[in-house]
């Protein structure tokens, strides 16, 4: 049985230990933190400052930790010094709140006038600003699929400016292209589509079907078609079965196909065309194709029974109106539409223009081109990107890039030191001891 | 006038302009007609129509007959739409249904083509439209309008173009094909040649370039 007076001296103990080790815990942090203090230098730095800041950090400071907080993208060479640091020892943290992530491509149109596809992705509704090295070419805000634009030869890079971000990309290589294959009998569709693509700049070889006594052949048409002379060879309708094999192992080895309705039923295409058959037909409106919505008034074979892997290029309502497809390491493009030539004859002011453009681009979708590549130029495509991969996340918004080193106490720590304290409170507030 | 809905397929077309007499060749089309299906495997609507060259229709009509005795003066419609036409890649065919380059038809026509594109340019004999499906080595064969000394009593070697590139876009006549090629159907059956090959010539052209 305990003595009286044991159980009080008891709690009493206990108080002290509590007291003892909530500041011997206290006392272990404050030690401890002042050691790591009086090692550690951290160092920071606003955007404008950085490059000044950069040389410092590099020779006659050498902080174990930087932080920088950056308005915009910084250039490649900001960004590499940084990671540089980063490699040499010092802890490099960032934070760039208003930077949106914004990258920019760029690559040759497969036409012989030349031009450049720009594709600049950015947060929905952002204004992206493209600029050469001569000014700036033009703005808009971008749709779900960022901003697409076509621009003409002499631009060689392209900066895509969204906010405080630029990103920016060269073109890497130049197309070398062929010529161009049109089979089909003599018909207006077949006159238009050679006199549009020639009048593009394209070179044609043409095999015109006329007679069964003979034919108009332009240029060196032999039997033989390979990707070394052709980047395209285009079936207007079905006279081009009589190069059926010959175009089908074309197209395996490379080279682009284009096929017109008419040209759709060739046995040897079967194997290749995105569409497996055509619909009904939807007949020419007769009306004059406008040069805002040109095909809607032309003939549509609509494409149906599509192969699973066909990619679908354009609908006229419900109906697939092009479509186009991989076959070996060629393509295929299927158009629905029929004598698209009315478009060039009866259509607007720029209808000529328009149709040599839009044959231009189908067949530039499917076109083998050999590839020339062009100096090397610096750019940084996609600046956030880079960003991550250099220097890791960010601290997150509203963080002080520097937070979390020195100074903070531990959670747990702050936890067992309050609780120690609260237990030897309320024991001598039970046993009445102030 | 018949309207043949916009297709693949060949439709041979008469110009209507407003101050001549267009359809003096009534019989001409089928004669070409029957030809071009005969000797090819073209596409074509069996029966031809006739156009007004003021009108939106004549872009659906890549290529167009013009004939007449009578004096050419287009309007301003009549015009713009022939210059735009031959621009596009229409081919027209200007024929002198007089066979007289003193006549009024001839004076009047090269006077409305001359003002729209500049003076015509004189077509080598050895154009390929001279050998594009049969061949005439001589140039433009003679008509029998010519070989009878009708008209302007000359034979006429040449034929005159307007050009857009390389391309015939308008080729002039004064050899009077119209007379020539306008006859019966029944006939063809009874000549010893086909006179109307050089048509079907200026169609597969005009279908091919």
């Amino acid at each position: 049985m305990p003595s009286p007076g044991s159980g009080p001296r008891a709690r009493v103990a206990l108080e002290w230990a509590l007291r003892l080790t909530a500041f011997a815990l206290l006392g272990w942090y404050l030690v401890d933190a002042l050691r790591e203090g009086g090692q550690e230098r951290v160092e920071r730095a606003e955007h404008g400052a950085l490059a000044a800041e950069l040389r410092r950090w590099s020779t006659s400071s050498a902080p174990e930790r930087v932080a920088v907080t950056l308005a915009h993208s910084p250039e490649g060479r900001e960004r590499d010094w940084l990671g540089a640091l980063a490699g040499a020892g010092t802890e490099v943290g960032w934070s760039g709140p208003e930077l949106l992530p914004t990258a920019v491509m760029v690559e040759p149109r497969a036409d012989p006038m030349g031009g450049v596809d720009v594709s600049a992705s950015a947060p929905r509704g952002a204004t992206v600003t493209l600029r050469d090295s001569l000014g700036e070419l033009g703005s808009a805000p971008a749709s779900e699929w960022g901003v697409g634009a076509v621009l003409p030869a002499s631009v060689r890079s392209v900066n895509a400016a969204v906010g405080a971000v630029t990103a920016g990309a060269a073109l890497e290589d130049s197309l070398s292209l062929r010529r161009l294959m049109v089979v089909g009998a003599a018909g207006w569709e077949t006159k238009f589509v050679i006199a549009a693509l020639e009048e593009r700049g394209w070179d044609v070889d043409a095999h015109v079907v006329v007679s069964p006594k003979g034919d108009v052949k332009q240029g060196d048409v032999g039997d033989r078609l390979d990707t070394a002379r052709y980047s395209v060879v285009l079936a207007v309708d079905s006279t081009a079965a009589r190069y059926g094999e010959s175009i089908a192992r074309f197209v395996r080895q490379g080279g682009g196909l284009v096929l017109w309705p008419s040209a759709a039923g060739v046995r040897a295409f079967a194997g290749v065309a995105p569409a497996a058959t055509l619909g009904e037909r939807i007949e020419d409106t007769g009306r004059v194709p406008s040069d805002s919505a040109p095909r809607e008034v032309l003939e549509l074979h609509p494409l149906t029974r599509l192969s699973d892997d066909a990619e679908v290029l354009e609908r006229r309502g419900s109906a697939v109106a092009i479509a186009a497809r991989r076959v070996g390491i060629g393509r295929v493009l299927q158009l629905g539409y029929a004598n698209s030539w009315r478009w060039r004859m009866a259509g607007g002011t720029d209808a000529p223009e328009l149709h040599r453009q839009w044959l231009t681009d189908v067949v530039g979708r499917v076109a083998y081109t050999g590839r020339l590549q062009l100096p090397p130029r610096p750019t940084t495509s996609a600046p956030l990107v880079a960003l991550f991969d250099r220097l890791g996340m960010p601290a997150t918004d509203g963080q002080d890039p520097d937070e979390g080193w020195g100074g903070e106490v531990p959670g747990w720590l702050f936890f067992v030191i309050g609780a120690c304290l609260i237990a030897e409170w309320a024991s001598r507030r039970v046993r009445g001891v102030r | 006038m018949r309207i043949v809905s916009p297709t693949g397929k060949f439709v041979f077309a008469t110009v209507e302009y407003a101050s001549g007499d267009w359809e003096s060749a009534p019989a001409l089309p089928g004669n070409l007609i029957d030809s071009l299906v005969r000797y090819t495997t073209i596409e074509a609507e069996p029966a031809g129509v006739s156009v007004r060259l003021d009108s939106a229709e004549v872009f659906n009509y890549p290529f167009l007959w013009l004939t007449g005795h009578l004096p050419v003066r287009f309007s301003d419609a009549e015009r713009q739409n022939l210059k735009r036409y031959v621009e596009r890649g229409g081919f027209i065919m200007v024929d002198d249904h007089n066979h007289d380059i003193t006549g009024i038809f001839h004076q009047t026509a090269t006077a409305e083509i001359e003002r729209l594109f500049g003076k015509m340019k004189r077509l080598p004999n050895d154009h390929e439209i001279y050998r594009c499906f049969f061949e005439f080595k001589g140039g433009p064969p003679h008509t029998q309008h010519e070989l009878n000394g009708w008209g302007d009593d000359l034979l006429h070697p040449y034929l005159d173009a307007v050009l857009v590139g390389d391309r015939i876009g308008l080729l002039y006549s004064s050899k009077d094909y119209s007379s020539e090629w306008n006859f019966h159907p029944e006939t063809k059956q009874h000549m010893q040649q086909d006179i109307t090959k050089f048509g079907v010539n200026l169609i597969v052209y005009a279908l091919t370039r």
